[in-house]
């Protein structure tokens, strides 16, 4: 099977959007995860809540939350447009907007599972140690959650790259900057004579999401090997 | 040298203490549930009293206005589940507290630490493949690494069979004579309180003679 | 419990089996929206099944269609696409009419300020700035298709060939300029006229593109009793209604 350099672009555009979502997504969901996997405060299970909305709404209409909010005349987005002359309509960084808010309560949920389980008395004990609060997280608890990071990263980065509803509502389906895979497929299935396109464009799906499920596989291997 | 007079309450009861430990091994004896544990806490910094004060070697830990963090306090901490990190090997756990000790000169080296307590085969293994007695070896060395100014240990024989019981003892008395280091010990054992203790302090979740 | 799952099986089928004759499926492309759902209301209003009708761009319904989706008439927004169909033989060449027309308009939000005029070399990639220029998709759609003609007769095609936000359909593109993501955009006349959030900019003159015009044909596998009814009452008497929304009517052959 070989691609054309429209399909090789379309391919480089889908990682580019997944990884930058992925990243962009991490240190947020990080926060969202300790703050409710250790604090209690007012407004808790509201958060929880807040924070699983994209796993539940129907894709278009975070896809259309996101317009209303960071579209060129939403609440935000025109301050951005206005301010900095940042755009995510039509544009990549939309796409990878889009992506992240999706794959954020996947991640949130992976990495507090891995946060509660770490035992809250190896802190005491790194505290005892000599170790401060951020010194403890970093050298202890950090390196114990590494199993829901990688998770919550390949789960993130394989609900990004299948990402649909949500992109094409907010960052609309423009080739080169916003047409990710699944886009794509979308389009050429809508045009007469697009099957065989569809074809190559879906093995390809399969394939970077296998890649992607064996990568995670292989590193949680090597960590458990290194322990036992 | 620990002055104690803190008290907390938690739940329906009230733990706490007044007494005060030299050197030497001093146990707090006592049935379980009295408090003994959160005694060790509140020394440590990792429960903080409603009101008291804690004072060893002359340096305020807590009291009003004060509560100092637990990096800061110098006590080392043995505890009854050894609490070895799990993604560290034995020489890492060792060298944990090592690295973090303030300042504080060494009260003892790496290599004398790892003959005192028999850890030279142990160095190279991971925490997970420990069996009870050697994690509790393993968290003493790391505790006395921190070159600590008053070692705590919770129950340091407890869930032990009689030859690591005795491991354990001989390893006790000899940071008390060798590395001449202050031991505040949490025990219900009667025996073990005799063998080791030079003073005992009965805890019965009300004050405390000491 | 066996007994009552089993009967409840038994109604489900049967009820399936006997339903009422099926009703036209029209597809239709996405700029008869409006009007075609109204003139279906005046047809259901007469007595007769109400049709169901679905709206995309006509390169999407070709599609289905050649997939062998189960309808009964098509109407497109150009003749290249009806032209597709009659090749592969999946139309009813003599029910075949072209019925409707419309004109090309340049929109911008109805708050823009934007002026311009249409004539060669017209400066509509500066009036664009950094933003996009809304069509429906020039590579397949009509209204798209139309659009890029325009512009090429006018020679600012590769001025703006960049620049274009390709929208699913007409509808989708109008969407985006009533919305201010794009600060102009190229709609049928009909299109602009439905919506109050977009102004008319200017109108294209009818020889810079292709006429445009709205065949409908009876497609071979219409299995529906009064498909060919409905069909012959909107080439001919459905006029008024059309003529409302702006569309030009052309008379049967």
């Amino acid at each position: 099977m070989s691609l054309s350099a429209v399909e090789w672009a379309i391919l480089g555009l889908s990682l580019k959007v997944g990884i930058v979502a992925v990243l962009l997504c991490l240190p947020v969901a990080f926060a969202l995860a300790w703050l409710l996997a250790r604090r209690r405060f007012p407004g808790r299970m509201l958060l929880d809540a807040l924070v699983h909305l994209p796993l539940v709404l129907p894709p278009v209409v975070t896809g259309w939350l996101l317009l209303i909010l960071l579209g060129r005349n939403g609440a935000v987005g025109a301050a951005l447009y206005d301010w900095f002359g940042i755009t995510l309509v039509f544009r990549w960084t939309g796409a990878a907007v889009a992506a992240a808010v999706m794959a954020l309560p996947l991640m949130v949920r992976a990495i507090r599972l891995s946060i509660e389980a770490v035992d809250r008395r190896l802190e005491g004990a790194a505290r005892s140690l000599g170790a401060g609060r951020w010194d403890a997280f970093v050298s202890v608890t950090l390196p114990l959650c590494r199993p829901g990071v990688i998770a919550a990263l390949v789960l993130g980065f394989a609900r990004s790259i299948g990402e649909f509803g949500a992109t094409i509502t907010f960052a609309s389906n423009i080739p080169g900057e916003t047409q990710t895979l699944p886009l794509a497929i979308y389009a050429a299935l809508q045009s007469p004579g697009g099957d065989a396109m569809v074809t190559r464009l879906s093995i390809l799906s399969i394939l970077v999401s296998l890649a992607a499920l064996l990568a995670s596989e292989w590193i949680a291997r090597r960590g458990r090997h290194a322990r036992v | 040298m620990l002055e104690f007079d803190a008290w907390k309450r938690l739940g329906d009861v009230t733990v706490g203490g007044r007494f005060t430990a030299g050197s030497g091994v001093t146990a707090l004896f006592g049935p379980s549930g009295a408090g003994k544990t959160s005694i060790l806490n509140m020394v440590a910094g990792l429960l903080k009293p409603d009101r008291g004060r804690i004072v060893a070697d002359g340096s305020l830990l807590f009291g009003p206005g004060v509560d100092l963090p637990p990096e800061a306090r110098g006590i080392g901490y043995v505890f009854q589940d050894a609490l070895l990190f799990p993604h560290l090997g034995v020489e890492a756990n060792l060298r944990y507290g090592e690295r973090r000790s303030r300042g504080r000169p060494p009260l003892i080296g790496f290599d004398a630490t790892v003959a005192l307590l028999g850890l030279e085969a142990l160095l190279t293994r991971w925490p997970a493949t420990l069996s009870g007695g050697e994690a509790k070896r393993v968290a003493i060395g790391r505790a006395l690494l921190t070159a600590p100014r008053i070692l705590l240990m919770d129950e340091p024989l407890a869930s032990l069979d009689a030859p690591r019981r005795a491991e354990i003892i001989a390893a006790i008395l000899r940071i008390r004579d060798e590395v001449r280091l202050p031991i505040l010990h949490v025990s219900h054992d009667r025996d073990e309180v005799d063998r080791l203790a030079d003073a005992v302090i009965a805890i019965d979740g009300r004050a405390a003679a000491g | 419990m066996i007994r009552h799952i089993l009967l409840l099986l038994a109604l489900i089928v049967t009820g399936c089996a006997s339903e009422p004759p099926r009703a036209p499926v029209v597809l239709a492309a996405a700029s008869l929206q409006d009007a075609l759902t109204e003139a279906a209301r005046e047809w259901t209003a007469q007595g007769h099944q109400p049709p169901t009708l679905s709206f995309a761009a006509s390169s999407a319904l070709a599609k289905q269609v050649e997939s062998g989706a189960p309808a009964d008439l098509f109407v497109s927004a150009d003749e290249a696409w009806m032209d597709t169909l009659a090749a592969k033989g999946l139309i009813d060449p003599a029910s075949r009419a072209a019925f409707l027309s419309n004109r090309l308009v340049l929109i911008a939000p109805a708050a823009s300020k934007t002026a311009l005029t249409i004539g060669p070399g017209f400066p509509i990639a500066a009036a664009l700035g950094d933003g996009r220029l809304a069509l429906a998709d020039p590579a397949a759609v009509p209204a798209g298709k139309y659009a890029r003609a325009a512009l090429e007769h006018f020679q600012v095609w590769d001025a703006v060939k960049d620049k274009v936000a390709a929208a699913e359909n007409v509808r989708a593109a109008l969407a985006l300029v009533e919305r201010g993501e794009a600060p102009l955009g190229v709609v049928y006349a009909t299109d602009a006229k439905a919506s109050t959030k977009v102004r008319i900019v200017a109108i294209f003159p009818a020889d810079s593109h292709p006429p445009i015009t709205y065949p409908v044909a009876r497609l071979k596998g219409s299995t529906a009793a009064e498909a060919e009814a409905f069909r012959a009452w909107l080439v001919s008497d459905a006029a008024p209604v059309f003529k409302r929304y702006g569309f030009g009517t052309l008379p049967p052959r």
